[in-house]
């Protein structure tokens, strides 16, 4: 059964019985991965999966169900358990299935050019990377989750309301973390690159980059407990911001779960500080024309100058809160409901380099990567204290990386903290970046 | 789930470019997940995952491959896939199957798809009751209940055809507590391999009444003291500490590598005495148990630490082969979507001999973590970090005050090796386990004990 064949036997069955609106979403995906441990293929794996979501409109309240196996078996279940669903339902604020928009954005994520890389070139390159790797400095003894993967999605929204949508995008991204020792100290170094054309790639050049940032973390100096100021490197910065994004949900803050509850048209960050959601940006990881309810996306200002301008909505917050949807309706797979969330979201780069950013403090401590950010954080009150790895700042110049460190602070006490934004924003594997960003400081405790 | 005859050509065909050994795994999955919110069942979800995985080995080098597609051509075609990454000389004639069901060893009353979505809720209503009116200041409950159904096949070469039905219960309790300054939660999710009998069973008022209490302990909390401490880790969930800092390590795929701090180690001293640690996926009905592995194979319990002495390791099919051992019924994975490998069931630490009053009476100063919460290791390095959810004081032998947001990070075997009390009080915690094979239902455990010294990060600035 195909996809077409599929929705018009569902909708036709669904509505004998008794769903009123009704809409599918499909998702295509095949993948290829590769990982490499010593020169050897250890890991190849190629898959094509696809998932069908469907939700309907059964007196008053909206069912969801879905599923991976698109047959006559699938088109009972989904039917039964979203009348079921829909039954037990008691939310008070209707979802609604869209018509759709006039108008969207005539864009295309997919790279065409990436599609006829072969399997070959992928597994050669990622040998010829190991290569370099282990070149590139004596003290490498080894690699962790080193692996390349290619990915092709394409999606579909029908309604019968007529809505028709269709999307699809790629993208090539590796992963490495480079295990580097001596004097009996291990340490490790993660290195992601995102493959926007392939005649580019230079294994020696990326395996430097990574080699580089494992032994960065060497031979560490001991440095004192204290209150320091802190450059959040890029990748950190972002890693932070990602973690508290459910705070700018209008859905998390109408579930009184977000401080932000009441803060629009106010003040919550330094003048400088510019929050943007961008739908449309090349080669961001989350780029899309239209929403999960089919909503035309646009760039939208979160924060400008300061002030909170705006939550993000999708069409049920929307109309709770008395506003126009912000096009931020989002469904993480066919496996989830709506909610609400960002599509490429960043603060707006700055005018400083990195470097510059260092240079300018007298004795300070450079956070280049922060764990634990699923368990260490209070999303609601922002409190925050997370293990980190970083460097020491004496006189303007890194002196060398720190023992492993923990770092406390608030989130949007934060945002009001920031004296300098550097201008090298970078999203990394993720949908939400930030350049490095200059805090007038954070506790720091040293292991 | 598929017939045999199928079967059998998808592992031949598999197997045509010289493999040794190939396997299929087959899964339909039915899943309900149902959220309640400020009193109201606002989400209600319903899905059936359905896929296929095939693996084939020549020697120690795999391939693996999966899809939704269960037509003949469609899972002919992924056989191929994986066989074209293969370039073996092998000629083996797979053995003829041996139909079996894996034997029931955690008996299940009512199957969750068996039963009306309006009972589940009503037991997730109770909950979100008790919770909010625990106190006044809880000002937000959020109750979510999920079931599982995994139907599996799993057949291979060597003649395997076992099918087995897998059921997990879980129920999430998340409170939260405010007042005009502040905003702090409370959570506690219980879950087990059972059907809904075990929601029908739950103590609701011990785990409901529990997250509404941490949410409003944490609300009155000062920050938490930085500095080195004495800790001491309360039981149940407490062990997830020497889960990721110690189980992971003793896991094949980082063992066989050589990158585990406990490679190369059986037979040696990694722990003081006191220290047992075991993973037992036999444990009736557990969170983390098992009928049978995701390659076949029966649970078994397995010693790893024995009075502090590094006895074995977790090791899945792929690197028994490598590390010339036998598997312990240990390889486990998420779906179709990932090939198995040494993964956890339930792990925890044995029972001692001090009982948890006198962990606490023999400590001058120190943290007492009554609850934790989540963290995660870098395996390279050992390097861990965990929050606390509910943390005290201890002072002169005797709890004083409750504080808030600790963090501790350490490097794993090296806490091990400072673990200086070890109480009687043994506890299973339920959690999710993410690894290589995706994420699974693990149980981790230990009595209350004391690490003589841990890192502890928070935000009180003069400690």
């Amino acid at each position: 059964m195909n996809v077409i064949e599929f929705k018009d036997e569902l909708f036709q069955q669904g509505s004998e019985k008794g769903f009123k609106d009704m809409e599918i979403y499909y998702e295509k995906t095949d993948r290829f991965v590769c990982a490499i441990e010593k020169g050897e293929v250890d890991q190849f794996t190629t898959a094509e999966v696809t998932g069908v979501s469907f939700r309907g409109e059964y007196s008053g309240q909206m069912g969801y169900a879905y599923t991976e196996r698109l047959d006559e078996s699938s088109i009972d279940f989904l039917l039964d358990s979203a009348l079921e669903s829909a039954s037990v339902l008691e939310s008070e604020d209707v979802e609604e299935i869209y018509e759709g928009d006039r108008e969207y954005r005539d864009l295309s994520f997919t790279k065409e050019a990436l599609k006829s890389v072969t399997s070959e070139e992928k597994i050669n390159f990622m040998k010829q990377l190991d290569h370099e790797i282990y070149q590139a400095d004596e003290r490498v003894i080894g690699t962790n989750f080193f692996q390349i993967q290619s990915v092709e999605v394409q999606k579909a929204m029908y309604n019968n309301k007529g809505l028709a949508l269709e999307d699809d995008k790629n993208y090539i991204i590796f992963f490495v973390v480079v295990i580097v020792k001596e004097n009996d100290l291990t340490k490790s170094g993660v290195h992601v690159e995102i493959i926007e054309d392939w005649s580019k790639v230079d294994a020696k050049q990326s395996a430097h980059k990574a080699v580089q940032e494992a032994v960065s973390y060497l031979n560490p100096l001991e440095v004192e407990d204290q209150f320091y100021p802190i450059i959040l490197r890029q990748d950190a910065a972002g890693d932070l911001l990602e973690t508290f994004v459910t705070t700018f949900s209008a859905e998390t803050a109408q579930q009184g779960m977000s401080k932000l509850k009441e803060k629009v048209g106010s003040k919550i960050a330094g003048d400088h500080i510019n929050l943007i959601d961008d739908p449309f940006r090349k080669n961001g990881m989350a780029s899309r024309t239209f929403d999960a309810e089919g909503v035309a996306t646009k760039e939208l200002k979160v924060i400008e100058n300061g002030i909170l301008t705006t939550l993000l909505h999708n069409r049920k917050t929307a109309k709770k809160d008395g506003v126009k949807t912000t096009g931020h309706a989002s469904k993480p797979s066919y496996k989830g409901t709506i909610n609400v969330a960002p599509s490429n979201l960043y603060i707006e780069p700055g005018e400083k380099s990195y470097e510059e950013l260092v240079q300018g403090i007298d004795e300070g401590i450079v956070v280049t990567d922060l764990q634990g950010l699923h368990s260490g954080v209070n999303e609601i009150s922002g409190d925050f204290s997370l293990a980190a790895n970083g460097y020491y700042v004496k006189d303007g110049k890194i002196q060398g990386p720190t023992n492993l460190m923990t770092v406390a602070g608030n989130f949007f006490e934060l945002l009001n903290q920031v004296d300098g934004i550097g201008r090298d924003l970078d999203f990394g594997p993720s949908n939400v970046g930030s350049p490095s960003l200059l805090l007038e400081g954070l506790s720091v405790t040293f292991e | 789930m598929l017939n045999q005859a199928l079967v059998q050509d998808v592992i031949d065909e598999a197997l045509k470019t010289g493999g040794d050994f190939a396997e299929v795994f087959v899964e339909d999955t039915f899943k309900d997940q149902l959220m309640l919110l400020g009193g109201r069942i606002d989400t209600s979800l319903s899905g059936r995952e359905f896929g296929v995985g095939i693996r084939v080995y020549n020697g120690f080098h795999s391939a693996y491959t999966y899809t939704t597609d269960f037509s003949r051509e469609g899972l002919l075609k992924t056989a191929h896939h994986a066989a074209q990454a293969i370039h073996g000389e092998s000629q083996i004639q797979p053995q003829k199957f041996q139909v079996e069901q894996a034997s029931i060893i955690h008996p299940i009353a009512q199957l969750p798809q068996s039963v009306e979505k309006t009972r589940k809720a009503s037991v997730m209503k109770n909950a979100a009751d008790i919770a909010s009116q625990y106190h006044n200041s809880i000002s937000q409950v959020k109750v979510s209940l999920l079931d599982e159904e995994q139907n599996v096949l799993i057949a291979n070469s060597d003649g395997k055809f076992v099918e087995d039905q897998r059921i997990h219960s879980r129920m999430a309790i998340a409170a939260i507590a405010s007042n005009e300054h502040d905003m702090e939660t409370g959570f506690y999710g219980p879950g087990a391999v059972r059907g809904f009998e075990f929601f029908e069973d739950l103590d609701l008022n011990h785990y409901a009444s529990e997250a509404a209490r941490i949410a409003v302990t944490n609300l009155g909390a000062d920050p938490c003291p930085s500095g080195k401490f004495p800790v001491i880790i309360d039981n149940e969930f407490g062990g997830v500490i020497f889960h990721e800092a110690c189980g992971h390590g003793l896991e094949a795929t980082s063992v066989a590598k050589g990158k585990s701090a406990f490679a190369n180690k059986v037979g040696e001293r990694v722990a003081p005495d006191i220290v047992t640690y075991i993973d037992d996926g036999t444990i009736p009905n557990e969170w983390g148990s098992i009928n049978v592995d995701d390659e076949g194979n029966k649970p078994q319990k397995n010693v790893l630490i024995e009075n502090g002495i590094l006895k074995g390791y977790l090791v899945d099919q792929l690197n028994s082969r490598i590390m010339k051992t036998k598997p312990t019924g240990s390889g486990r994975r998420e779906s179709y979507r990932f090939a198995p490998t040494s993964r956890m069931t339930n792990t925890y630490i044995a029972p001692g001999e001090s009982t948890p009053e006198e962990i606490i009476e023999n400590t001058e100063y120190g943290i007492y973590a009554r609850y934790m919460g989540g963290g995660s290791v870098n395996p390279a390095t050992g390097d861990y970090n965990f929050a606390v959810n509910e943390a005290y004081i201890v002072k002169n032998g005797k709890i004083d005050k409750p504080v808030r947001g600790a963090t501790l990070i350490g490097n794993g075997p090296k806490t091990l090796q400072t673990v200086d009390m070890v109480g009687n009080n043994l506890g299973h915690g339920a959690g999710m386990c993410g690894s290589l094979s995706g994420s699974i239902p693990v149980n981790v455990g230990q009595p209350t004990l004391r690490v003589s010294e841990i890192t502890v990060g928070g935000r009180k600035e003069d400690a």
